[in-house]
């Protein structure tokens, strides 16, 4: 059987999906341990946000694959696909579900934590903007949403393990390579993502980082500290 | 004279010791959490200013001085106000500790002593300006502070 080579994921997509990886594995790791690393788990969860704002409005600026229109539809594809009757390429229907999934819980991940505490010397770039008891309460889904994400990003990784080995669908190298065999000529490589659609991304997710970093508070005004 | 002196000391140590039982059994259970969480907020007050400290201009003798109201805190006996009634809510004095601390009393203790060897090398540290390793001993006071939480604080 003939295939053709198709370009599916752009280069912005894969650069995102990597880095996200790499960035929450060392959120996990810096949070797990503490202390001066709090610092690091700072850095890191402004960029994780920069990340994520990148990706979803990358949604709608990037090329064919990566935008929400093509890829997110209605429970009746998902019941479709189930049924063996989606033929498409890109995310599939249960994958989609997938992406929306973990974009939502990793963006309410990188929320309650600009908003937390720690009680012991670390305090969200936005926690001044809400009372103690809100950062505890929001600090505390922090904490308990770990092992659910953890969870969520197992299942991601064993859904590839089930496509590899049972599908014989090998979805890993696309996210390296981009590219992607299909036997259908007339699907095409993807378009659009051109180097204005990433300058706007790229903009956006800075301003976002900018936002979630306290940009917007104003300093507040210096106090005289008496010398007791 | 030696044996009577020896004696005398031991019984004040004692009746020393027996008073301060008295004294913690006095405090109101509302009142025990209210100080301890005083202690916890006060500790967390002092850690910040060490913190901005390292991350801007650094003063040795704020330092110093925040490290040892840390320090004389994680040494004042914080375990007489884990008394009975002081595991849950009492009114609006609300509480987060986990009932597992009153149960794994020997447990505590090990974290509490780690963590006032903690903040007795933070003092230390402190004493000597060095903001390099007064930052490496924050950091350690910290990952203390969180050893106990993670395991007997509420979310």
């Amino acid at each position: 059987m003939q295939t053709y080579r198709i370009r599916v994921w752009d280069l912005a997509t894969r650069v995102v999906h990597w880095a996200l990886f790499v960035l929450v594995v060392a959120a996990y790791v810096t949070g797990l341990i503490g202390g001066n690393l709090m610092q690091w788990h700072a850095w890191i969860g402004l960029a994780i946000v920069g990340l994520l704002a990148f990706r979803i409005a990358w949604g709608w600026l990037g090329s064919t694959y990566a935008r929400f229109g093509q890829f997110v539809r209605g429970p009746n594809a998902v019941l479709d696909y189930l049924r063996g009757r989606w033929h498409g390429v890109g995310h599939n229907p249960i994958g989609a579900v997938s992406v929306l999934v973990l974009l939502g819980v990793l963006s309410l991940q990188s929320l309650t934590g600009l908003f937390g505490n720690d009680d012991i010397a670390f305090e969200g770039p936005l926690y001044v903007l809400i009372s103690k008891d809100s950062s505890d309460w929001l600090i505390g889904l922090h904490r308990q949403m770990i092992w659910p994400i953890a969870a969520l990003v197992g299942l991601h990784v064993a859904a590839m393990v089930f496509y590899a080995l049972v599908r014989k669908d090998n979805l890993v190298t696309p996210m390296f390579t981009g590219e992607k065999r299909v036997s259908d000529p007339n699907i095409a490589s993807a378009k659009g993502g051109g180097w204005l659609a990433l300058l706007a991304a790229l903009l956006i997710a800075g301003a976002l980082v900018w936002v979630a970093n306290g940009g917007l508070i104003p300093p507040p005004p210096p106090v005289p500290v008496p010398a007791w | 004279m030696k044996a009577i002196f020896a004696s005398t000391s031991a019984a004040l140590l004692t009746a020393a010791l027996a008073s301060s039982a008295v004294v913690a059994a006095d405090l109101k259970p509302e009142d025990q959490i209210r100080y301890r969480q005083a202690g916890y907020s006060f500790m967390a007050w002092n850690m910040g200013k060490i913190k901005a400290n390292l991350d801007g201009q650094y003063n040795a003798e704020q330092v110093s001085a925040a490290a040892n109201a840390i320090d004389a805190i994680a040494k004042s006996g914080m375990g007489a106000l884990y008394g009975p009634g002081t595991d849950q809510n009492i009114g609006e004095v609300k509480t987060r500790v986990k009932p597992e601390l009153f149960s794994n009393m020997q447990e505590v203790g090990t974290l509490a002593r780690d963590f006032a060897a903690a903040t007795d090398n933070l003092a230390k540290v402190a004493m000597s300006g060095d903001a390099a390793e007064v930052r490496g001993a924050f950091g350690a006071v910290g990952k203390a502070c969180k050893s106990c939480h993670d395991k007997f604080r509420a979310d």
